[in-house]
């Protein structure tokens, strides 16, 4: 029925917030086994859609009222565990609501547990887990994308209304895009990080999965604006999207940096949806990102140094393991070449170079939005491989070549369902400058009623 | 001999650093003054650096001189090192705030904002972290130092600067840390780290020097390291070569934008700035004609310096800054008081000095009632008369030099002998059987007019 739909049926009395928790609980209980989406239920969920129904019937429901939401196991939600899919932290049981689930407890939104994930978040296959892979339930047999592999798998299979996913390099849009959802990674600095476990401080955002995209706006509302203890936040107080404007008149943008490494099974099942807005009235425009190709390994120094601080907390000492110990490889990886890379003799040579990289592409990205308003382009460059094949990290790295430039930049990116090839979703992903949520949420809407 | 400092001081402020808990971390039970911010709890991202602090430690870098860096972002970057009391791994500090000072003569390189560790307990493995992510100011000196004295007076002098902005914990309290580095002629440059108070930074570089010297003299070597100040044994040892090697990989802080300090405000913070102590010395000497000795007593607090200038309008300055300089600084030391700290007013103290001033009681009997000020604040006139110190009337003084007189004849007959000394000694007697109310130099006077008298009439009859 869609999210607005739920949403209705909560408000109206006809459901209850505890029969739709239970709805999805039943299926959770069906389907967990064998799709590894969650890797905890919240045992106070049931309380909290009780508290709800009364907030409810007191006409104080709240944006949510009562709709379910799974949340990425790097985000701190009081009293669960939020394990970063890793063995470093299996034992640590959050001390604090991250400010996003401050924010979507006051919407009336009910927590129904932690899902699974890339380890740290460092991964686009969904397989780094420490606790097991998830499935795509989509394309059975074939992984969900990550590193948000948990939040979408459970959207996907109808296990809550909405999840928040987090993303640094791609990790909301890739398993999106495999699963066949809705996701949007905000600009930088829109949705409060205040609670996220960092992987790549200047590039990580909180962001919404969701079945379509009211369902992402909506959470968006929720969740976006300036929380005013946190560092690295935007002046914006609160956000309100109109999605139904008409997309006849928008100038968007296609970029041939974006098709030249793509399977070209996906390519065309882009530029169908592409063909369909021309057809909607809207201009479309070819632009050039000439550095795109520098993304990628901009990206993974960045984030690689980055992360290496990020986990020097995990020395043994407060959370009784230390991190090198007991995580998987590509953590390790990341951790080492962060750690190499930022030695006093050689930051120079990379990470000074890694920065210079992406004010090169930021620069580039907002020079091609000055001609167009939206850029408009395939998510990953191929199609998903089969849960448990083994691919050489440069292969996988390689699922995030034209996810990361968002992330470097800064802007905002939307992916919603474009098509399937052999049975397995492609989405489309729909790039807007800063702030140019609302446009490439019109987009993505227009994109999803023409489906 | 080369020294050069680097000194950290906790600023005084309400609020740490990164996050909206207080900073009174002695006064509480451990690990209460926390929160996911200062204890590093995963996922917990700063606030914005605390005004308060940025302002105080601006305010220090004008006070010694310092080139404000306006206009331009400074980064807060990590420095990574491990120990237990960090808990994030890494430990915030700014690029520098401010250049190019100077104090004394001696060239302060540059000023930066710093967080605070928690304290660790190697005796329990425990850790607080009340004390994390209290604001540090660090100042960065040139190595223009030459001697261990020269050294303990620079960093008295650095630590009054430092006291007079009002924004600093007194360094007494185990706020300050020193890192010092000493070279000799001929010999490497050694780092001296662990050091907490102006009396240890003295003795580790007496230690320093003693030790290069007796190395170079013996024709070793004095290589380039890293030592501790063991405060219990007050001697240096060398540090773990692991801590040695460490890099620091400092990067700027993803989680928090660039400081910027914009000129305008600068000249406000300016503007509101007390006078620097060195320069209100060196003001003192020339404006009120001090010795330097009283100039330099008087502005070792910046409010003994304005109890000062405000008697000093309506007394003779050289007769004020004597008596503060003797007698209240000592009355001060001895009740452990700070000029700050004092309950009673200026307007007091000035009653009190033009009481001496216009002889009406005698310094003694000044100190005295100086004494009872600062123990129960009150009007002096008050405290004269409830220590029944209100001076004789000449009556009254006659009537006991008459008295004594009679009482000591033996001493009368010795002054008329021509010993002077006896006079001294009866003297003491009129004071003493006053109360102490007998202005000395009166009663001399009158005794002396009295024998004379009896000498006239002694030699007559
Ligand atoms: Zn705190």
């Amino acid at each position: 029925m869609g999210t607005l739909g739920k949403l209705q049926a909560l408000r109206s009395g006809e459901l209850s917030a505890v029969e739709n928790l239970e709805r999805f609980l039943e299926r959770i209980e069906k389907m967990n086994r064998e799709l590894n989406a969650f890797l905890q239920l919240n045992p106070r969920a049931r309380e909290e859609a009780e508290e709800v129904d009364r907030r409810i019937g007191r006409g104080e429901g709240g944006r949510l009222s009562g709709l379910v939401v799974a949340v990425k196991s790097n985000i701190n939600v009081l009293g669960l565990r939020a394990t970063c899919a890793s063995r470093t932290l299996e034992d640590y049981v959050s001390t604090y609501d991250a400010e996003v689930i401050t924010r979507i407890r006051r919407e009336g939104g009910v927590v129904v547990g932690m899902t699974n994930m890339d380890e740290f978040a460092c991964g686009s296959s969904g397989e780094s887990s420490a606790f097991g892979p998830t499935g795509n339930p989509s394309a059975p047999g074939y992984i969900p994308g990550g590193s948000s592999s948990g939040s979408a798998a459970a959207v996907a299979a109808g296990l809550c209304d909405l999840a928040l996913g987090t993303d640094t390099g791609g990790s909301i849009r890739n398993p999106a895009s495999h699963c066949g959802v809705a996701g949007l990674k905000p600009t930088y600095g829109l949705v409060p990080r205040h609670g996220l476990i960092d992987l790549g401080m200047s590039l990580d955002q909180i962001g919404p999965l969701a079945p379509d995209v009211h369902g992402l706006s909506l959470l968006m509302e929720c969740i976006a604006g300036k929380n005013p203890g946190e560092g690295m936040m935007l002046e914006v107080e609160r956000v309100s999207y109109e999605l139904e404007g008409d997309v006849g008149g928008m100038r968007i943008g296609v970029c041939p940096q974006f098709s030249f490494l793509t399977d070209p099974r996906i390519n065309e099942v882009v530029e169908r949806k592409v063909e369909r807005l021309r057809e909607l009235g809207a201009e479309v425009e070819e632009v050039s990102i000439p550095h795109l190709e520098h993304a990628l390994s901009a990206y993974y120094l960045i984030v690689s140094v980055e992360f290496f601080s990020a986990t020097r907390r995990y020395d043994g000492r407060k959370y009784g393991k230390r991190i090198e110990e007991v995580c998987g490889e590509e953590v390790l990886r990341r951790i080492a070449m962060g750690s190499y890379i930022s030695r006093k003799e050689y930051r120079g040579k990379y990470y000074q170079r890694a920065l210079q990289l992406r004010t090169l592409i930021r620069k580039e990205f907002s020079s091609a939005f000055r001609r167009v308003e939206v850029l408009v382009g395939p998510t990953v460059p191929k199609l998903p491989h089969r849960l448990g094949q083994k691919l050489s990290p440069l292969e996988m790295y390689a699922y995030d070549y034209l996810t990361v430039p968002a992330n470097l930049a800064g802007i905002c990116a939307g992916v919603v369902k474009a098509g399937e090839v052999g049975g397995i979703p492609v989405g489309i992903q729909v790039q807007g400058p800063p702030l140019g949520e609302e446009k490439i949420l019109r987009v993505m809407r227009a994109l999803e009623a023409g489906a | 001999m080369k020294i050069g400092f680097e000194v950290h001081l906790q600023l005084r402020t309400e609020r740490k650093l990164y996050c909206d808990c207080p900073t009174n971390y002695a006064e509480v039970p451990p690990n209460t003054n926390v929160c996911p911010i200062c204890t590093g709890m995963p996922g917990a991202k700063p606030m914005r650096p605390n005004r308060a602090a940025v302002e105080a430690a601006v305010e220090i870098s004008l006070m010694l001189g310092c080139r404000v860096q306006t206009g331009k972002p400074l980064y807060i970057q990590r420095k990574h090192y491990d120990y237990p009391d960090l808990p994030s791994g890494y430990q915030r500090t700014s690029l520098p705030l401010a250049l190019e000072g100077s104090l004394e003569g001696v060239r302060i390189r540059e000023v930066h904002l710093e967080e605070d560790p928690g304290q660790y307990d190697p005796v329990s493995g425990s850790v607080d972290f009340n004390r994390s992510g209290i604001p540090l100011v660090e100042i960065v000196t040139e190595p223009d130092l030459r001697s261990p004295e020269e050294a303990r007076r620079f960093l008295r002098s650095l630590i009054r600067v430092l006291e007079y902005t009002g924004k600093v914990r007194p360094e007494a309290g185990g706020a300050m840390r020193v890192d010092v580095n000493v070279s000799l002629e001929g010999g490497g440059r050694v780092e001296v780290k662990n050091i907490n108070s102006v009396k240890g930074t003295y003795r580790a570089l007496k230690f320093e020097l003693q030790r290069q010297a007796e190395r170079l003299r013996r024709g070793e070597r004095v290589s380039r390291e890293t030592r501790a100040y063991l405060e219990s044994q007050m001697i240096t040892v060398p540090m773990r070569t692991k801590e040695l090697e460490e890099d620091y990989r400092y990067i700027p802080d993803p989680d928090l934008p660039p400081v910027l300090l914009e000129e305008e405000w600068v000249e406000e913070v300016r503007g509101r700035m007390v006078e620097p102590p060195h320069l209100r010395e060196r003001r003192l000497v020339e404006k009120y004609g001090l010795p330097p000795a009283s100039a330099r007593v008087i502005t070792g607090e910046r409010e003994l310096a304005d109890l000062f200038e405000r008697v000093a309008r309506e007394v003779n300055p050289l007769f004020a800054a004597d008596w503060f300089r003797t007698k209240l600084k000592k009355v001060l030391n001895y009740m452990g008081l700070r000029a700050g700290e004092v309950g009673f007013s200026a307007e007091q103290l000035l009653s009190l000095l033009k009481m001496v001033e216009g002889g009406r009681i005698s310094p003694e009997q000044g100190e005295l009632v100086l004494r009872e000020l600062a123990r129960e604040p009150a009007d002096p006139e008050e405290i004269l008369l409830r220590m029944g110190l209100l001076p004789l009337g000449r009556g009254e003084l006659e009537e006991l030099v008459e008295r004594v007189m009679e009482e000591n004849r033996e001493a009368v007959r010795d002054y008329l002998a021509g010993r002077e000394e006896a006079l001294n000694f009866l003297t003491g007697r009129v004071v003493r059987a006053s109360g102490g109310r007998a202005n000395p130099r009166e009663a001399v006077g009158l005794l002396r007019e009295k024998l004379e008298e009896l000498r006239g009439k002694g030699q007559t009859s």
